[in-house]
């Protein structure tokens, strides 16, 4: 099995950005809930998520996403997903997702929408 | 009569060229979704599948797996989950067995997502994703065993 592996990196204005490296499953869902879940606990809301590495989500992943960005809107904030490949793309397509996310390859512009500059 | 058993039998042993088959056992971790994507993936490529079913197929049968393992096992890693694929001239299925607790997927409520999203819940979008995959999803609990069988028809 390839490495999971999470970062998390603070870049201006209160945008933190995390990237994701490998599946995001069933089985590896639950420690980008946690990471997510400690950046609100740090009132973190403004969350840039890469997933340019990400080379598999399932629902479990996709999941996080929509358990998440009620709360990140109520305080201000949003998600937006930057450079995710095809067949990620394609999961949040049929989940409805694509409509309700902001999903962008560009970071400048993830930032611009969050920062709102 | 000795003759004709051998020709049948070698007759049955002449390979379908439009017929595949194959068959994965695993316990029921969760840590080893990559494996059964991996068999499901490794079948496709075999027989030639275009790449865009491979996906969705993949992703297809990972949420059918995965819930078996939350739901018939409880999360718990000490079952067994028997997969096999077949693939027909026109159709790829899939007949997934186990010896958990009863679960039928077609019991599982459509999910909404503007819900979901107000309320911070997830629940059902495996099932949903399976079921807008697949063009056929059965169910049926027979003998302490659930088993589903799901059908993609193929358009080549």
């Amino acid at each position: 099995m390839g490495d999971f592996q999470i970062n998390t990196q603070k870049l201006s204005e209160g945008v933190t950005s995390i990237s994701i490296k490998g599946f995001l499953d069933a089985y590896t869902y639950s420690e980008f809930e946690q990471t997510i879940n400690n950046l609100f606990n740090q009132k973190q809301y403004k969350l840039v998520v890469d997933m340019s590495n990400v080379d598999y989500i399932s629902s479990a992943g996709a999941g996080v996403f929509i358990g998440a960005i009620g709360l990140a809107q109520e305080n201000n904030g949003n998600i937006i997903i930057i450079r995710p490949k095809p067949g990620v793309k394609e999961v949040f397509d049929l989940l409805g997702l694509s409509q309700i996310f902001t999903i962008t390859n560009n970071l400048e512009s993830a930032i611009k929408t969050l920062t709102g500059k | 009569m000795g003759d004709d058993s051998r020709e049948n039998t070698l007759r049955k042993q002449e390979p379908d060229k439009n017929k595949h088959h194959d068959r994965l056992t695993i316990s029921s971790d969760l840590k080893l979704l990559y494996l059964v994507r991996q068999f499901v993936v490794n079948f496709m490529r075999q027989i030639a599948l275009p790449a865009d079913y491979e996906n969705r197929i993949v992703l297809a049968v990972d949420e059918a797996v995965s819930n078996i393992i939350e739901h018939a096992y409880e999360s718990k890693a000490d079952g067994y989950i028997d997969i096999q694929i077949t693939r027909d001239k026109k159709q790829i299925s899939f007949s997934i067995t186990d010896w958990g607790k009863p679960f039928n997927p077609n019991k599982v409520k459509k999910p909404d997502i503007a819900k979901s999203i107000k309320s911070g819940t997830k629940g059902g979008l495996g099932i949903f994703l399976m079921k807008q995959i697949m063009d056929e999803v059965k169910y049926t609990f027979k003998s302490g065993q659930n088993h589903l069988y799901l059908v993609k028809y193929l358009t080549l």
